[in-house]
This record gives C-alpha cells, structure tokens and sequence, in this order.
C-alpha cells in the first residue's frame, strides 16, 4: 500500500528533492492509508474531502519547505481555508466541538442517582425478537404452550379426549342444568332465525320495490302513552349512574343516619327518603327531651322506692323483699342501716349484671338503635377500623358545625337575670357597698396610730410621745419607703395619703391586725431598747 | 421455585452424571449474535443469502435436547418490564431452565440475572391480616372468604392456590398468559397428584403416608370449598379436583418464601413468582434471590466470585439442609447427590471423623462440608455431595488428638457396610434393577419416573456409603 502510494505521489508530483518525499511520504503514513484502503463501500462524501485534501498536497508539495535546524517534527497542517461553519476544536479539550448548540457532557455513571442506573440497564435490554407458535389460552390450558406438551399432546390426543369425555360424564350426570353451560367454552350462543325459506310479504313488497309502509305491520308497536315529564329525556333529572365521584355522595351525619335507620325500623315516619333539616332537628330535640324525661323518671322512681328496690334489679340472686318497710323492719332486727343492707345486696351480684349495670363493657351493646344498625351505616357515621381504615370517614371541610342545643328555639333567657342568679354579675349599689367597706377600713387605720401613740403616750410624757408618735410615724413611712420604695418615689402624693388616714377614729384590734405587715409593727419601745 | 419437573438431573452436572458434561460449543442460533452481524431469527438453517456472512452449521436440536423456550415466554415478561440480562430460556425433555447465554467473570459484586416486579407475582403474606400484593381479590370476592377460612399457619399451599386460580381467571392477570408455560397436570412431578401404585413404587411407607395425608387434605378442601352450592364465581375457578390439586401442586412446588419489605412492613411473604421459579435446584447453586423494596423488584443474583461459563445453567438452592424426602415431598424430585442426606445407623461403630474427612479431603463445619479441591490434587470425581452426606450421617468418633487404631477402624467399617448392604437387601429392587426398569419404560407417568428415581437415588447413596467406606478402608494406613 505504501509503495502504490509512493508511485502515486511521484507520478503528480514530478521531480523533487529526494529526502524530501521521502519525509513526505513516511511522515504522513495516515492520508497515504485513507486513500487507499477503501475501495467501493466509502460514502462519497468522505472521499470528496481525501480529495481535496489530495489536491491541498499536490499543491503544496511544489512549495520549498524550510527546515528548521533542530530537525524537530512537522507542525500540524494548517489549511488556508477556513474550517467548516459546524464543527471547531474545542479549547477546553482538544476535541471536535459543534460550533453551536454544545450540550455540557453528560456525568457518567458514578454520578447518577441510585436507581437510575438499573432503569437505563432496564431500558437498554434488547427487545425480544422472535415469533411464537403457539397463542395463550388465557388460563384455560395451563402447560399449552410448554414443547414437550405439544409432542405428548400429538401421542396421547385420543388418551386424553377419551379422559375428558369419560371425566365429563360424571359431572353432567349430576347437575344437568349447570353444567352444560359451563363445562363448554362459557359463551353463549344465540340462536338466530333463519329467514332464507319466510319472507313475508313486507319484506318482499320491500325488495321487489312495491308500495309498502315504512314499519312492518307485524313487528310493529302501538304507539304508547307519552312519556311524563319524569321519564323525557330532556328533563333535568338525576342520573342513575353512579356519580362518577364518591365525594358527591350525601355526607353522613350521626343524626340523619340515626333517623334513617329508624325510620327503615319503624319507630319514626320520615316524610320521604331522607330526613329534612326540620325533621332533623326536631327528633334531635324530642330525642333529647325523651332522654331528659326518662332520666327525671328513672331518678324519681329511685327515689320513691329507695336505692335498694331500685338496684336490685341488676341483681338477679336479691330474691328478698325490697320494700321501704321490709328493710326498715330488718334495721330493727339486726341493726343494719341502708347501706350495710346495699352492700349485702351487691355481694350478690355477678360480674356480668355489674358490666352491664354499668354500661362500660362495650362487648355488651347499650344502644338498642346502634345494635340494630346495619354495618354500612354504622360505617358511615363512625368510620371503619381505624388501623386498616376501609372506608373514608368523609367529613366535609366547609361544613358550619352547629352546636346550638335542643333548646335552641326556648326564649332568650335575660342575660342580666340569669347572670345575676349565678353570680356572675352584681348591683352597682352593692358594689358601692363593698367599696365603702373597704373605705372605712383605710379610714380606721388612722385611729389605730393614734392608739398606738397614745399607747406610747403612757410609759411617757409628750415629747416622747411626739417622738415616737414621729418614730412610729416615720418608722412606718420608713417601712412603708423601703417596701414601696419606687413607687413612693414616683409617686409622691402617696406619702401625703397615708399621714391622712392615721388622724382617724380608733381601729378594732382585727383590723390593726390585719393592717400591719408583721408584728413589728407593735413594737413601740424603740427608745427603750436602745 | 422449583420445577416440579427435574431438570434438576442436568444441574448438579458439577460432579454427578459424565453424561451431562457441558461441552462449549455454542448451537443455538440465539447465541450467535458475537459472530455474524445478522440475527438469524429462524432456528432452522436456510441458506445464507450473502456468501460473505455465513452462519456455521447450526444444529436443530442440540445434543441434550434443549431448545431455546417460545420466545413470547419472555417477551410477555419483557413488555411488564421483567427483564433478564445474559441469560435465556431453554426447554428440554424435563422442563425449563435458565442458562447463562454469556460468560460471566468472577466479581466482588454479586451480578444481576434477572429481574421481576412485583406486579407480575402472586404474593401473600403468611401471617393474618392476609396482604395481597398486588392485590387482585377484590372486596367481597367469595374467594376471600375460601382463603380466610384456612389455617394461619399451615396451609399456605391451599392459599396459594386458591390465589392461582383466581389469578387464571382475572381477565388482564399476567397469570393467564403465564400458565401456558407452568407444567401441567401430565408434566408435573409433584406426589400430590401421584396414584396409589406411584407411592407404592416409592417404596418409602412414610413418604407414601405423608403425600397420601396431603392429597387427602387437599381433597377436603376442594369439597368444602367448592361443593356444588358454591357460586359460579367460584365454580369455574376449579370444576374438579384435579385442577385444584394441580394448582396445589404448582403452589407447594414453585413457592418461594422470603421476608420481604413492602413499604415499611417487613413481612414473611410466599410468592409465586414467574420467571424465577423456572429455576432450577442445585446444592451448589449459582445463583441467589435478592429483594429490592425500591421498586419492588425480585432480583435474581449469580453469586459474588462466581465464575458462569456460557452455557452454564444458573441454579438456586431451593432447600437447605434437607433429605431428599423433604425435597421429594415438597417439590417432587430428589438427588443421588444431596449432602443432607441421612442414613439411620444403628449399632456402636463409629470410624473416625477427622480421618475419613481427611481421606477425602473434605473441609468446612459439620454445617458446611465442602471438598477442598484445592488440598487434593488428582482429579476426583468420585467425591460429591453424597460423600459429604455420609461424612454427616455416618457414626463417627472424634476426641481431639487421640489417634485411630487401624484395626478397630476396619472393623467398625465392615460393621457398617454390612449395616448398609442389609438396609440394601431390604429393598424389594436393586438399583439396577431400577434403572432398567426406567430404561425401560417408555413415556412413563412423570409422577411414576419420579417414584422410581427416589428409591433409585435413595439405593445409590447406600452405594456410595458401601464405596465410600472401602476407599476409606482402603486409605487408612496412607
């Protein structure tokens, strides 16, 4: 290939310095090889540009070269015309770039994120190829499309229609209705008429093109009553379909579910289908007042027959007298009083009557209505298992709870009444009553300091007395400085307020008590101890 | 997991039967993608339409018999996106296979073979509640309540059943089209559906009783369940108790149970899963299942370090640490080859145990024998699973350092080689008789081939203790 080349090159070129084809040719062993290696199959395109390139040589192999002394190696060959529009080297790595639109390279696989790698493993799998034989039979035939089945199939057919037939017969033998319908394919085959031996004489009139009325007079119908407005299909009317969204379905309530499933009992008349708002809230109420009378009731009846008639009926094994008298003629006899003769009672009870005495054991079912309950509407109103809900305790968001009571529609009770009964709320006479008290209290203290210094005043004459009215008087300013302090401070017309209360009459000693802050305050001596 | 057909006899190809060595020379049009740039879809030879790519001689049946599967069996998988990378399916005589379509280079990393999403298994949990994933029983199905009324603990099978038959049912299950591909009532293996001359032929009374027990209680099932009362729903699932002891069958036999996580429940789940039980079972398996709870995907994963030639069948072990009655019963073949195992010795010989391993080069914990090939120099073919099972369940003694005596040792062996030629006489057949008798028999019942493989193995193993302990005898005094 080499030397092909080389003639090729000395033929175009004609006569040049030896060493210099001779650099020519083993410098650039690449061109020499993609010249000539590829004889039919190169797309023309590429041989176009070797072309060019062929021609960019011969061209410039008529040109001296200048070498360099250092004998270094060729430099890259540069071509005067301009590198095509789409394509460049990139600066960054050496590489052939598009001149435009340059996507960033896409990170390898270290930098994927974890699963993605087996979805692209996933995606690269090749597809099957390959055509099958054989079809599914859809779970009819397990093992059908399995090889060896075919060839045993093939051997042993007569075998097994045998097997079947004879398997068959039994079956058919037992249940002659059901079985045929299912033991062939499970389709249903209609049977159709076959017209080819009757045409009627309409049908004929119809294909011999003879005058005939547009319906057959025997297959047709007697023009029936119009239809009501209910049934025209123009009608607004609610679909029968299912609402394409549960969400549109009525929101159960406790009370409307509850009054449904009395009303299907039969222990109230609703007026259609579904309780209204009024019915609502009227068996509510009467509901609510049933309950409240029966309690009074229950309660009264406790009262009148006494605790021990009233619970003994939780207590089956009680067969003595519960009468009033009877247990006041046993408190005479053996001195036990009410409750003793309770307890006794209740020593008889079993665990069951107690549970179901209470109502806490939710195993025995208190509610008559609830029992009677159908799941579904128990479902409705309390939702399903709350672990594994099954159905959605649907509450709607926008719904405006009412918690007004049965008593909703009572007259508004006064305000002021009511709350002036439960003393919430007091007169203003009343309160100014209860200033006034607190008033004069203020104004007794003033009477205990006078007691005070005049109780000074004894052991000595008045210039003590002044003293330690003054000492007191200061003492007490001092005390009441050192509590009070930034508040005396800020507010200097409480000093002068508390000299005004000391100049009144004399004060109890419940109230000189309670007026001082500790028994300190009593201590009058000071010049004494000192 | 398992076949209940034994393709099993090609997998422990490592060290039993020479007449199943593998021999590399790719003959499946399939695999020949690497050598001609046309993939050559027909399996039969054309000629080649361009003289320049021309196929080698392509065989239309190989020599052991395997055919690549119908090419829908993985296409209807490959479109639910189960996807199997480098392996294939094949089918012979006894059933499917996976085969490695490539070699496999040892790596740190454990391979991905294969994998399949959740939405085509079949699976459920063992424990109540009952969870069904992917949850094809709808709310009120009276299959429901069949599979309600069962036993939590021990009928798993009848679940699983029940569930088959539904699924083969429900008009867009992934089951309806994937039952033309499990082995049918002819095809399966499994005892359940074994007549009483077939259990006869085992020759093994508590096997009999035990597999006579299971169809007994399948049967029962099947009546209580689907007696003629029962709505057509339910009828048509199983007209008769073939079927469902069929569906039984398949159920116990391909059964996989692994404890999966879904969400954020770890549960004991039996799955029917597809493509990976046309696995089949080796005791030096290739391969192993993996869960991947991210999108819920069973993987199948040729073991880290293992070296797959191409060619090679990929292998699960389906059981561990169980006798071939336990693998006979629970999916209807057995092994010569199987290191579990057992022999009831009775008597007071014992040889000893550090010797006879080392005589045959044995390694590892009484829990995991292997033989160490890299001790014994010469090739041995003698040593397989079922030296390592007599190494189990012979009597040994072992006390430290304390030496053998040869002569005790000899006679403990003849002891008990003639304990073994005894339990051998008990036998109504020889094991060559055996084989003849399967020679001989053409087309024979699967079931029945089955039978007579088991007390066939059960004899062989007997053999190879008898051989085991003369080699033994033999090797004693180096």
């Amino acid at each position: 290939m080499a030397t092909l080349s080389a003639a090729w090159m000395y033929q175009d070129r004609g006569l040049g310095p030896v060493d210099y084809s001779d650099d020519f040719i083993t410098r650039k062993p690449n061109f020499n090889r993609f010249q000539t290696s590829f004889l039919g199959s190169f797309p023309t395109g590429i041989l176009q540009t070797r072309f060019r390139l062929n021609n960019l040589l011969r061209r410039t192999s008529s040109v001296r070269r200048i070498k360099c002394e250092k004998n270094d190696e060729l430099p890259e060959y540069v071509s005067v015309e301009r590198p095509p529009y789409y394509s460049y080297f990139d600066s960054a790595s050496g590489q052939l770039e598009p001149a435009s639109g340059a996507r960033a390279s896409i990170p390898g696989e270290e930098y994927w994120p974890e699963g993605t790698a087996s979805r692209v493993r996933a995606a690269r799998a090749p597809e099957p190829t390959g055509e099958s034989t054989g079809s599914p039979s859809y779970g009819k035939h397990p093992g059908s499309r399995r090889k060896k089945y075919k060839a045993s199939v093939r051997a042993r057919s007569s075998e097994v229609s045998v097997e079947s037939s004879a398997s068959l017969e039994p079956e058919v033998s037992e249940d002659a209705t059901e079985d045929p319908k299912e033991s062939s394919s499970e389709y249903v085959v209609y049977e159709t008429e076959s017209k080819a031996e009757g045409e009627t004489e309409y049908e004929l009139d119809k294909k011999l093109g003879r005058p005939h009325p547009f319906i057959d007079p025997k297959v047709r119908k007697p023009i029936e009553e119009p239809l009501s407005s209910e049934e025209l299909w123009w009608n607004w009317r609610k679909s029968d379909k299912e609402q394409w969204s549960r969400w549109q379905r009525r929101r159960p309530d406790v009370e409307t579910v509850f009054l449904k499933a009395m009303a299907e009992t039969g222990q109230i008349k609703l007026y259609g289908e579904h309780p209204t708002l009024t019915e609502t809230a009227l068996y509510r109420a009467r509901r609510h007042l049933f309950k409240e009378e029966r309690l009074k009731a229950e309660q009264e009846r406790l009262e009148r027959i006494g605790p021990i008639a009233y619970y003994s009926e939780w207590v089956k094994a009680w067969k003595r007298d519960t009468s009033r008298e009877a247990i006041q003629k046993h408190y005479e006899e053996t001195g036990e009083d009410e409750n003793t003769q309770l307890i006794e009672m209740f020593c008889h009870q079993t665990d069951r009557e107690y549970r179901i005495m209470m109502g806490n054991d939710i195993r025995i079912k208190r509610d008559p209505l609830a029992m009677r309950l159908q799941e579904d509407q128990i479902k409705q109103i309390w939702g399903g298992d709350p672990v594994y809900p099954t159905v959605n305790y649907i509450q709607d968001p926008d719904e405006v709870i009412d918690y007004r009571g049965p008593d909703f529609h009572e007259p508004t009770p006064n305000m002021l009444d009511y709350l002036k009964e439960h003393g919430k709320v007091i007169s203003r006479e009343e309160l100014e009553e209860i200033l006034a008290k607190e008033k004069t209290e203020e104004v007794e203290m003033t009477d205990m300091d006078e007691a005070m210094a005049q109780a000074v005043d004894i052991g000595e004459k008045d210039e003590e007395g002044e003293d330690s009215d003054l000492d007191a008087d200061a003492d007490d300013e001092e005390e009441k400085i050192t509590r009070n302090w930034s508040v005396l401070k800020s507010t200097p017309q409480l000093q002068k307020s508390k000299a005004k209360p000391k100049k009144d009459g004399p004060m109890s000693l419940e109230e000189a008590v309670d007026d001082s802050e500790n028994l300190t305050d009593f201590l009058l001596d000071f010049d004494e101890e000192d | 997991m398992a076949i209940s057909v034994p393709l099993h006899q090609l997998t422990y190809s490592f060290f039993s039967n020479p007449q199943w060595k593998w021999c590399a020379k790719p003959s499946y049009s399939f695999s020949n993608n690497s050598q001609n740039n046309i993939r050559a879809i027909k399996a039969s030879v054309e000629t080649p339409p361009f003289p320049l790519f021309q196929n080698p001689k392509l065989e239309e049946t190989p020599a052991d018999g395997l055919e690549p599967a119908d090419p829908d069996f993985y296409k209807i998988g490959y479109v639910r996106s189960m996807r199997a990378y480098g392996v294939e399916f094949k089918e012979g005589p006894d059933g499917f296979g996976v085969f490695a379509s490539k070699d496999i280079e040892p790596r740190r990393r454990a391979r991905l073979v294969m994998q399949i999403p959740l939405e085509l298994m079949l699976t459920i949990r063992q424990k109540l509640p009952w969870m069904f994933f992917p949850d094809i029983v709808p709310l009120g199905h009276p299959i429901f309540d069949i599979i309600n009324s069962t036993d939590p603990e021990t009928d798993w099978d009848l679940r699983l059943a029940c569930l088959l038959l539904y699924a083969f049912d429900q008009d867009d299950n992934f089951w309806q089209l994937y039952g033309d591909f499990l082995p049918n009532a002819d095809e399966c293996t499994s005892l359940l559906l074994a007549t009483e001359e077939d259990l006869m032929e085992l020759q093994d009374p508590n096997l009999a009783s035990t597999m006579r027990e299971q169809q007994k209680r399948a049967r029962e099932f099947w009546e209580k369940n689907w007696h003629s009362g029962v709505p057509l729903k339910i009828k048509r699932l199983a007209h008769d108790p073939e079927r469902f002891i069929w569906a039984v069958s398949i159920a116990q036999s391909r059964c996989i149970n692994m404890q999966v996580r879904i969400g954020a429940l770890v549960q004991d789940a039996n799955m029917l899963i597809p493509y990976a039980d046309m696995l089949n079972h080796s005791f030096q398996p290739n391969c192993f299942f993996h869960w991947r709870f991210k999108d819920r995907m069973l993987e199948v994963m040729v073991n880290a370090g293992q070296h797959v030639r191409r060619g090679e069948e990929m292998t699960v072990n389906y059981m561990h640490g169980q006798m071939n009655d336990m693998l006979m019963q629970r999916y209807g073949f057995s092994s010569p080859v199987n290191p579990w195992n057992v022999i009831q010795f009775s008597g007071d010989a014992r040889i000893h145990l550090d010797s006879f391993l080392s005589v045959f080069n044995i390694s590892g914990l009484p829990e995991e024998y292997y033989h160490n090939s890299k001790i014994s120099s010469d090739e041995e073919s003698f040593i397989d699973g079922a030296v390592i099972a007599a190494a189990r369940t012979l009597p040994t003694w072992s006390d430290g350092d304390v030496p053998l005596v040869p002569s005790i040792e000899r006679k403990a062996v003849k002891e008990l080689q003639e304990e073994c030629r005894q339990m051998l006489a008990e036998f109504p057949t020889t094991s060559k008789q055996d084989q003849k008798m399967l020679d001989s028999m053409k087309e024979p019942r699967r079931t029945l081939e089955a039978a007579i493989k088991y007390r066939l193995h059960r004899k062989l193993f007997i053999d190879k203790v008898i051989k085991a302990l003369d080699i033994y005898q033999d090797r004693i005094l180096f």
